[in-house]
């Protein structure tokens, strides 16, 4: 087994067009930036991993060959919101196992020309399928409310910092012109109670891409700049336990999160109190809160505590989160939201996350990040990426 | 003379029943594993726990505990009743035998409350050519617990 390097990493601003840019057009803005970042040239990229959820069959293949036609294997991964964190997943596998020196892997999606094509996913013969997907995040906020006491407030906490630090992130589909506070989240309309507007990532499209090769590689590629190495990478799915839902595969699973976590702190070789960042499927804010527990940075039932002291923010005492902005302000087009994350966490790790840098106590750059992603409820992928 | 009643269809066939009378509550349509005993909501072929293929189709009573909640604030999809315009609950159900089921729930939302029993009823979703298309909602039964 070979060690794994994120070679070079790019992206397209998420954001809202409705009518703008392709799919196309969007991919190489975040697949050159990418090699440029990486040193490369698409001549280079030995096999490409795409992942799309929206997009037409064969819309990855076709993309690619807006970089060139050199005869490399091309691969789609889909597992919904986890699918760019799936793609690397492969990339990392094949790299690793020595099948290839460099892979691509290239997320795109454009969520909003799905909605436009009407509400194309929704049948309403499923019952399951006419509840908006909020209904299902809302429900563990109501649990959690009367199990630990949790507040609208400590929701909103998590969502104003969300959207502080993508007000700090060109790539955030969300760009706060103001201070974000608790109180203005609360009061951003009431979708599915008691989770806001402001509570939950918006619709939209972009691109984002990772280069990855070995270890050695990428330290010749680039003398002098750190090396972010991939330390671990899983992706489980669902283990049956009683009061699991069959219908509606949204949420998903506690267990998942708990389980992947600790497997990859396994192969890492590191614990979460190693973590100095961590991003996470935080398509609404409970999700966040729960994940702090469920990875392991605080214990059940603490989160609350943790929140009102700001530990999660940049600077925070336990870890910095969703310091991009998270689903909730960078925003979700589906393809390319696990590849953003790896796009963070490296800038982070290399010391290049400009306004938003996240920093160690002793003023030192972070040196481990984890990323978390669910898919569609049913599956869990999470990499932990290393500076070395 | 009586009016005759409206045909009445259930939005997916195999879900739950919808009894020729009115006046009777439908049952969840579920399996239960003859090897470990569990059931399920929805049917489903082999056991979830142990992979059993000795699994039997049973009809399970709609009722149960509130196990979550929420209400969502925009019109239901797919629904012409003017009763699901301004929103509409949503629950998480826990039967005696086991099952949590997901389902819309019938009242406004200060009559739910975690932890007390709701029972399902039929619904009209929307009218399909003179056919009422029913979907199954949960109602409080009695007064919400403090
Ligand atoms: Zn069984």
């Amino acid at each position: 087994m070979r060690e794994v390097a994120i070679l070079g990493v790019g992206m397209h601003p998420f954001g809202a067009y409705y009518s703008g840019k392709t799919n196309a057009e969007m991919s190489l803005v975040a697949g050159l930036a990418a090699l440029d970042d990486a040193g490369l040239t698409f001549a280079d990229v030995n096999a490409a991993y795409m992942g799309h959820i929206f997009a037409q069959v064969m819309s990855g293949t076709r993309i690619l060959k807006e970089f060139g036609l050199t005869g490399i294997p091309v691969q789609r991964i889909e597992n919904a919101s986890a699918t760019g964190s799936a793609a690397l997943r492969e990339a990392y596998l094949s790299v690793s196992a020595g099948h290839y020196d460099v892979a691509m892997v290239l997320g795109f999606d454009k969520m909003t020309s799905m909605i436009q094509s009407g509400t194309a996913g929704t049948a309403p013969e499923n019952l399951e399928d006419a509840i908006l997907p909020a209904a299902f995040f809302a429900m563990w906020a109501t649990r959690r409310m009367h199990e630990r006491g949790t507040k609208p407030e400590h929701l909103a906490r998590i969502a104003a910092k969300n959207f502080n630090n993508g007000a700090l992130n060109p790539m955030a589909q969300r760009q706060a012109k103001e201070r974000i506070t608790a109180e203005k989240v609360l009061s951003s309309g009431m979708v599915a109670w008691p989770l806001t507007k402001m509570m939950s990532c918006p619709i939209g499209d972009g691109a984002a891409c990772a280069i990855v090769g070995t270890v050695e590689m990428a330290k010749k590629l680039r003398p002098g700049r750190p090396v972010v190495k991939i330390a671990a990478s899983t992706l489980q799915s669902e283990r049956y336990e009683r009061g699991h839902i069959f219908q509606g595969p949204v949420v998903g699973p506690a267990r998942m999160s708990i389980d992947s976590s600790n497997a990859v702190y396994e192969q890492a070789g590191v614990g979460p109190r190693d973590l100095d960042l961590l991003q996470v499927h935080d398509a609404f804010a409970i999700e966040e809160l729960e994940y702090y527990e469920l990875v392991g940075l605080c214990r059940p039932g603490e989160a609350e505590k943790h929140i009102e002291e700001g530990a999660f923010e940049i600077g925070g005492s336990l870890c910095a989160v969703s310091t991009d902005g998270g689903l909730i302000a960078r925003g979700h087009p589906g393809g390319p939201t696990g590849l953003a994350q790896i796009w963070e966490t490296t800038l982070q790790l290399r010391g290049e996350a400009d306004r938003r840098q996240v920093r160690r106590k002793s003023g030192d750059l972070p040196r481990l990040g984890m990323c978390h992603m669910m898919g569609g409820g049913s599956v869990c992928v999470i990499h932990i990426l290393q500076r070395v | 003379m009586p009016e005759t009643p409206r045909p009445r269809q259930p939005i997916k066939p195999g879900f739950f029943t919808v009894p020729d009378d009115p006046a009777q509550p439908p049952k969840l349509l579920g399996t239960r594993c003859e090897d470990c005993g569990e059931f399920f909501y929805p049917r489903r072929a082999l056991c979830g726990k142990c992979m059993s293929r000795r699994t039997v189709e049973v009809e399970l009573d709609a009722r149960g505990t509130l196990y979550s909640y929420t209400f969502v604030h925009l019109p239901l999809f797919g629904s012409t009743n003017m009763e699901h315009a301004d929103g509409y609950g949503v629950g998480q159900i826990d039967l005696p035998e086991g099952p949590r089921v997901q389902a819309p729930l019938a009242g406004k939302q200060p009559e739910f409350q975690v932890g007390q029993t709701v029972q399902g009823e039929l619904d009209v979703l929307r009218d399909d050519g003179g056919t009422d298309i029913m979907i199954i909602r949960f109602r409080p039964l009695g007064e919400a617990r403090p």
